[in-house]
């Protein structure tokens, strides 16, 4: 594989624990700020409540869809496919004479693990057969597209934890295909009783707060939110100022295992290694890394332990302390974060850490820093052993 | 870029192997409706796994995994590239619902014996990576990997991205699969939406007429960027977007293989984009399911390879389909409609 | 049945291992690498095997840990906790 060619970015919107859209996150982030708290929006008979980071305030789906109503995980991506669109200057209207493509990872957002549903099945009830008919409207790019009225490719992307981040990889080769001239691309996926009844069972989630690379880490923090980046060809782009640049993309398997990631991070390399190559960038020009950082024991050695073999001494921050892990919507939210880090070339101290791990060579900013350079970097690591890495440049200001 | 074909491995209803689609092809029958959802005729046999991988290491593996492992083994045999390397081999799965049976197990485990006994287990295999997992540590492959889930359109947009890892020459070759399961909760919900009795025969070129039977099956390609040889052909390219936001124009003189499968609902939107075209629709051979559209992509290839496209099963002499003809030099496409306009088109070439 | 014969007959039945007969589960063989060959995912199936078929509770993996060495210190820790 040979180097290939950029792509624009002209728009991010988020949506996070951190904050209702990218402006208010990114503050969060730089006061250090977080507000974990047991889940509102349901309940389980778990001994011990985990923490996560839910939605601070309802929101208000933008557009008039009517009667129509979706899955929170596609409400998400509808909210934060819209802020990235008004921030790269697009109203809808003017799309409709584009090929404007969708490509959005998620894990919720595409399981049919409707348990209110099932349980009055079981129960030889009636179950109600909306549940069954939102789900089936709710496919987040589907709903993206449909809403929106985009003529063009539409994908969701379910790789677990590395959704968002593959997505964005694959928007960008769409473009460079010349399948469509914009692609809205991410990750978005809202906070489910199943996800963490699935996370509890894994025994990877932390009691308290999380500390991602911390000594005494216990595990993650779930969260929920989206993540969309506007992706442009040069022909539609013409003379817009960018947010960033999309450099590079590699992604890799393990082939190891289906939950543990492989002791070696050998996906993870050979994930670095083909983003570097496609980028046609070297470790040294890496600004700082936006770590996967789930604050798991297995996770943050290996990722720890490539970083230092691959990109000894360079400043890494993982956000999810902020945000909690919001699977499919993470690679979205923290590509978001890591252009908009660059564009103000500061990273935020990495929340949750303070002691420093004996066995890890490395360890994050503990406060918010000053970076001085052009690219950055931000992995995913997921289930499965998918490994994904996006390097992005910084954009005009 | 092209995509050359350069092997085909799958299991349905009707059997597994490419030589037990060509059979269904040639009797031009279609599978007998006997039962419903886990019970179904069209329930895919996984027992051929055996020759494969050990038993051992199929302990935790669900029967969506085993469909899939299975497609994917099979591909490669056919390719005769079971002992190849393999870190160049990207795999790229489409499913329009993934593990549904371990997905409702895992709500078993915590609805049946409270939270505290949600099995990791049963939640780690029903996300919806973990078919493509499991053919990646199978079968060893370490380059990327990805799973789609756009309902009807899973497979056409799976597809086109699997197009651009090898054009962009991330992958030298990829293991693509589409792959879905019946299930007695979807039987359920189709009873509910579309009444009682799945009792066939599935007539998909009777637009009008709900005659949907639930199927399964998984089917893989070997596919690479050879252009000299391809034994069953080669994929042009994919084509995606919505008909209603701007009018398509299906290519002219090909011959169409439609994924139509027998919901009136659908049946509508085909009539209304095909004008009384004829077509061919081979889904009673392995029912319907979203991910059937990568058996509609094995049919074509099978067609090019045999130059010849196959009757239409149960078409019952109806005025929309092709009669069986000797194909010349016109092209292979397969449509793909979804809800609200949504289309995909995948075409073909020898 | 005693703890541990339960223990072999759960494990095989939970965790899935036709291939193994309990006699062939000896009671000081290792659970995890090479003996039984169970992996991480097992040991967290495993503290779900011991709440669900025992209704002892295994707190975290640091708890466990010791427990989840052979057949026989598994059971002599949920001998300890069952009531």
């Amino acid at each position: 594989m040979a180097g290939l060619t950029p792509i624009a970015i002209t728009g991010l919107g988020v949506l996070s624990g951190a904050g209702m859209n990218l402006p208010e996150s990114m503050e969060t982030l730089f006061r250090n700020e977080r507000h974990p708290h047991p889940p509102f929006r349901f309940s389980t008979d778990h001994p011990v409540s985990y923490p996560v980071l839910e939605l601070r305030e309802e929101f208000k789906l933008p557009l008039d869809a009517g009667e129509t109503v979706y899955a929170r995980t596609s409400q998400l991506a509808l909210v934060a496919a819209l802020e990235a669109l008004t921030d790269a200057g697009w109203n809808v209207e003017s799309l409709r004479d584009k090929r404007v493509g969708v490509c959005v990872g998620t894990t919720v957002g595409c399981a049919l693990n409707c348990d209110e549903f099932y349980r009055a099945y079981k129960d030889e009830e009636q179950p109600d057969m909306k549940i069954i008919e939102r789900f089936l409207r709710s496919n987040p790019a589907a709903v993206i597209a449909r809403q929106l009225k985009l003529d063009g490719p539409t994908q969701t992307v379910v790789n677990a934890c590395s959704s968002g981040t593959d997505a964005i990889g694959i928007g960008a080769s769409w473009l460079r295909a010349g399948v469509c001239d914009i692609v809205i691309a991410g990750g978005a996926d809202e906070l489910a009783r199943v996800t963490y009844a699935g996370f509890s069972s894994l025994m990877i989630t932390d009691p308290d707060p999380c500390k991602p690379f911390d000594a005494e880490r216990k595990g993650l923090n779930l969260g929920e939110g989206a993540g969309l980046l506007v992706l442009e060809s040069a022909k539609v782009r013409e003379e817009k100022k960018t947010r960033g640049t999309l450099l590079g993309y590699g992604s890799a398997s393990d082939a190891h295992h289906l939950t543990a990631p492989h002791p070696d991070g050998t996906g993870l390399k050979q994930a670095l290694a083909v983003a570097f190559v496609a980028a046609d960038v070297t470790p040294e020009q890496i600004t700082f890394i936006n770590a996967h950082g789930t604050g798991t024991p297995d996770n943050d050695r290996v990722e720890s332990r490539v970083m230092n073999d691959v990109l000894p001494g360079v400043p890494f921050v993982s956000t999810k302390g902020y945000t909690g892990h919001t699977l499919g919507a993470a690679g979205g939210i923290e590509a978001a974060f890591t252009v908009a880090c660059l564009q103000r070339q500061e990273i935020p101290a990495s929340i949750g850490f303070s002691t420093a791990d004996p066995e890890l060579l490395t360890t994050p900013v503990q406060e918010n820093c000053s970076v001085f350079g052009d690219v950055a970097l931000s992995e995913s690591l997921a289930f499965g052993g998918n490994n994904a890495v996006l390097i992005f440049g910084r954009g005009e200001s | 870029m092209k995509m050359a074909i350069q092997g085909i491995g799958l299991t349905a209803g009707f059997g597994s192997g490419i030589e037990a689609l060509r059979s269904a092809l040639q009797s031009g029958r279609a599978a007998s409706v006997t039962g419903n959802g886990e019970q179904s005729a069209f329930r895919a046999d996984v027992s051929g796994l055996a020759e494969f991988i050990p038993k051992r290491a199929l302990r935790r593996i669900d029967h969506f995994s085993k469909m899939t492992l299975l497609g994917a083994c099979l591909a490669l045999k056919d390719a005769d590239l079971l002992d190849a390397d393999r870190s160049r081999t990207g795999v790229v799965i489409a499913s329009g619902y993934g593990a549904l049976k371990t997905t409702f197990n895992f709500l078993d485990s915590y609805l049946d014996f409270g939270y505290s006994c949600s099995s990791p287990t049963h939640f780690s295999n029903s996300v919806h990576n973990a078919a493509a997992a499991h053919v990646s540590i199978q079968l060893k492959t370490t380059a990327p990997s990805l799973t789609v889930t756009q309902f009807e359109m899973s497979v056409p947009s799976a597809l086109l991205s699997a197009q651009q890892w090898l054009a962009e020459g991330r992958v030298d070759q990829v293991l693509f699969g589409a792959v879905d399961e019946s299930c007695d909760v979807l039987t359920y919900c189709r009873e509910q939406f579309f009444g009682s009795g799945e009792q066939g025969p599935l007539q998909p070129l009777t637009f009008a007429e709900q005659s949907a039977v639930a199927g399964e099956g998984a089917v893989f390609f070997v596919l690479n960027r050879e252009t000299d040889t391809a034994p069953y052909g080669f994929i042009d390219g994919v084509r995606m977007g919505n008909y209603l936001v701007r009018p398509t124009i299906l290519p002219e003189g090909d011959q169409l293989i439609v994924g139509a499968d027998g919901h009136k609902e659908c049946g509508r939107w085909y009539q209304q984009l095909l004008k009384g075209r004829k077509v061919a629709a081979y889904s009673p051979l392995y029912g319907s399911f979203p991910a059937a559209v990568g058996f509609d992509l094995a049919v074509a290839a099978v067609s090019q390879c045999d130059g010849k496209l196959y009757a239409s099963p149960a078409a019952n002499g109806s005025p929309a389909a092709l009669p069986t003809q000797k194909l010349g030099g016109e092209q292979l496409s397969c449509l793909k409609l979804g809800p609200g306009g949504d289309y995909g088109l995948i075409r073909l070439s020898t | 049945m005693s703890v541990k014969e339960k223990l072999k007959q759960v494990l095989i039945e939970d965790l899935n291992l036709e291939d193994v007969e309990p006699n062939e589960i000896e009671d000081d063989m290792a659970l995890f690498g090479d003996g039984l060959g169970l992996d991480s995912l097992d040991a967290v199936e495993l503290v779900v095997i011991v709440q669900k078929h025992f209704g002892v509770e295994i707190k975290d993996m640091e708890e466990g840990r010791p427990a989840f060495q052979t057949i026989s210190t598994l059971a002599q820790y949920i001998e300890e906790r069952m009531a």
